[in-house]
């Protein structure tokens, strides 16, 4: 089946991400070509950094399955940037290694906390997540009550966007190094075991809460290096914006055709779905608008979603039909 | 085999019932205790006035979640709700500013929003698992499109300018009266609505197929219920129900805004939860729901009495949702699964 589309290696859901990726390269060529220069190019991984890395927050761990979307990505990733901001910074710690480490482990503590909720007290993941969304909107306007403060001194430089290697750059590379190392290791299948059917990967003896935990890990890990891009891209903190990403980062997810059902799902896919995203609106600001262009950005935004799920439900339909 | 099977199914539905009867004791526990913690700590928290002001905030988020609650109990979540409240929200006064009598607007806009709740269902039937984002795409091509209608010719995006009705103003407003009672009529409608709802869930053949599909569809199915109408009809429902919502806050804010409906995404949401409609559907219903909402408004109406911040606010409605939630849906452990 999968050659008839000629990328025999690449799975079949990348098919829709993938042609409407290059359609919209195509589009971004003719109508705004500055793109392809090397500050447009500088610009737009900057900006498009932050979508990225919280989309592959979501990936392992909708693909855990039990409908498990963490609907917390966005403001965790808030909350990271302004304790990074408003505690760590302003207490004196601006090293990168004080500030790598804090983000990190502050993403991965957070996560670990939500699986150890989502199996010990067994409440749906869904409910777990709402509670962390309205918990960390709140502790952020607490910790932060509006825009401020300054990044440390050595970051100010990242958000510039004036060239394509920018340290921005290299962490996104180095979170999809992660991933790629992860999918050689025997966790990636029983997580994709576990996704699929979890009554049967616990009877075949996969440790599905290890799974889950490690999933939720790994997410933590990659939301912290969310936060980090996104403080390089704002250079201050804010307790507000970080809480609108969680619902771009879903529809990015599932624009790369991940199955929110879980089981299938992966970090290309999910850069594609975020990349999609951030071209439509670079593609939208490109035309002038004026003072609707947000208005039409959302409408685009709707209505290529409703279309990218029913281009997956139809192919659905047929590879079962075969 | 069989005897046992029916057994099995017997106890699980006893079991269920048990478990809703006893999310509403503790709904009922939760707001009494609510209610005294208030009087306690609160000065003036049990008045007339207050009463009001619990019970109307209490109307819009009521109105809001009953289609939450019917699309919860086949195990989907709108998150269309608030992109359409927003939407009615400034479709209504600009129908208005064209010279449309208020009446016929209500009218469009409420049968617009089934419109596009049907339009959301009908798309979302075949995605299931992932039908939420199917909402939430409709919501934001809905919100998106209602702007730039209402923006054509106008200076200023996302608020609309126009007179509100006197007698929507009186409808929803703080300070309306019902037939020279003070209490706004909203108030009454929400409790109209409240127990049609409940009496057509329990008696009537679409009700109860609800409640077939949410429990097993294969089971409904086979009863010759027809899966994609109920699905369908209830997102219509939640449609129309968002649209009516926005329509009524109009009256209470005064003023078109299309963000007015955002804090509806997680809240109705909540609502349901805290009132014990589990979201994996076939259990729960609208009855619950409205002690959700009584919950949840006491105790923002509480927080706010003791003067914390809206931040403190969410962030205590957040940290109580799980703890509420886990006394009585938690999912039995998946070795009891097999």
């Amino acid at each position: 089946m999968s050659q008839r589309f000629g990328f025999p290696a690449l799975d079949r859901s990348l098919a829709v991400p993938l042609v409407l990726f290059a359609v919209l390269l195509v589009a971004a060529a003719v109508l705004s070509p500055r793109l392809f220069t090397a500050t447009g190019m500088g610009g737009a991984i900057i900006v498009a950094a932050p979508l990225i890395l919280t989309t592959l927050a979501l990936t392992p761990i909708v693909m855990a399955g039990r409908g498990s979307v963490d609907l917390s990505v966005g403001p965790l990733m808030g909350f990271v940037n302004v304790t990074l901001i408003g505690w760590l910074s302003a207490s004196g710690y601006t090293s990168p290694l004080a500030v790598i480490c804090w983000v990190v482990a502050v993403g991965a503590l957070y996560q670990l906390l939500q699986a150890l909720i989502i199996i010990y007290v067994r409440v749906a993941p869904i409910i777990v997540t709402l509670s962390s969304f309205l918990v960390l909107s709140g502790l952020n306007l607490m910790v932060m009550s509006r825009p401020g403060g300054v990044a440390p001194d050595w970051m100010m430089t990242w958000g510039a966007g004036t060239t394509i290697l920018s340290p921005v750059l290299i962490i996104v590379l180095a979170a999809l190094a992660l991933w790629a190392f992860m999918r050689r290791t025997t966790f990636y299948s029983h997580l994709r075991m576990t996704g699929a059917d979890e009554r049967m990967a616990y009877t075949s003896g996969v440790k599905v809460n290890t799974v889950r935990i490690c999933a939720h890990l790994l997410g933590g890990v990659f939301v912290g290096l969310a936060a980090l891009s996104y403080t390089a891209l704002i250079s201050s903190g804010d307790p507000t914006q970080g809480s609108s990403y969680t619902l771009q980062a879903v529809t990015a997810l599932v624009l790369g055709g991940a199955n929110l059902a879980g089981g299938r799902g992966g970090a290309l896919g999910s850069t594609l779905g975020a990349l999609n995203m951030f071209l439509i609106s670079y593609l939208l600001s490109a035309f002038s608008f004026g003072s609707v262009t947000g208005f039409v950005t959302q409408m685009a935004f709707g209505l290529i979603l409703v279309a990218s799920l029913l281009v997956n439900v139809f192919m659905t339909a047929r590879r079962t039909a075969f | 085999m069989t005897s046992l099977a029916t057994e099995q199914t017997m106890s699980q539905i006893t079991g269920r019932s048990v478990k809703l009867q006893r999310s509403i004791v503790i709904g009922f526990a939760l707001l009494a205790a609510l209610l005294v913690l208030g009087t306690i700590l609160v000065p003036g928290f049990i008045s007339p006035r207050n009463a009001r002001s619990i019970l109307l905030l209490a109307a819009f988020l009521g109105l809001a979640s009953l289609g939450q609650t019917l699309c919860a109990m086949v195990g989907a979540l709108d998150l269309s709700i608030p992109y359409v409240i927003g939407g009615a929200n400034i479709l209504f006064p600009s129908l208005l500013v064209t010279g449309m009598p208020a009446w016929l607007a209500v009218i469009v806009v409420v049968l617009l929003g089934a419109a596009i709740g049907l339009a959301n269902g009908f798309l979302s039937f075949r995605l299931q698992g992932q039908a939420l984002i199917m909402s939430l795409g409709v919501g934001f091509a809905f919100v998106g499109a209602v702007q730039l209608y209402t923006s054509i010719g106008s200076d200023y995006g996302g608020t609309v300018f126009a007179p509100v009705p006197d007698w929507l103003r009186n409808f929803a407003a703080f300070n309306g009266k019902t037939f020279g009672l003070p209490l706004p009529p909203v108030v009454l409608v929400w409790l109209l609505v409240t127990l049609v709802t409940i009496w057509a869930l329990y008696n009537t053949w679409f009700g109860r197929s609800i409640y077939a599909v949410g429990g097993s569809r294969t089971a409904a199915a086979r009863l010759g219920i027809s899966e994609t109408k109920v699905w369908t009809s209830i997102h219509g429902i939640s449609g129309a129900m968002s649209a009516l919502t926005g329509v009524l806050l109009l009256g209470f804010s005064g003023g078109g805004f299309v963000g007015v409906g955002d804090p509806y995404l997680f809240t109705t949401v909540a609502a349901v939860v805290i009132g014990g409609t589990s979201l994996l559907g076939g259990a729960g219903g609208y009855g619950a729901t409205v002690l959700g909402v009584l919950v949840l408004t006491v105790l923002t109406s509480l927080l706010v009495g003791l003067g914390l911040s809206f931040a403190a606010q969410q962030a205590i409605v957040g940290l109580l949702i799980v703890p509420m939630v886990a006394v009585y849906a938690r999912t039995a452990h998946i070795r009891n699964q097999i």
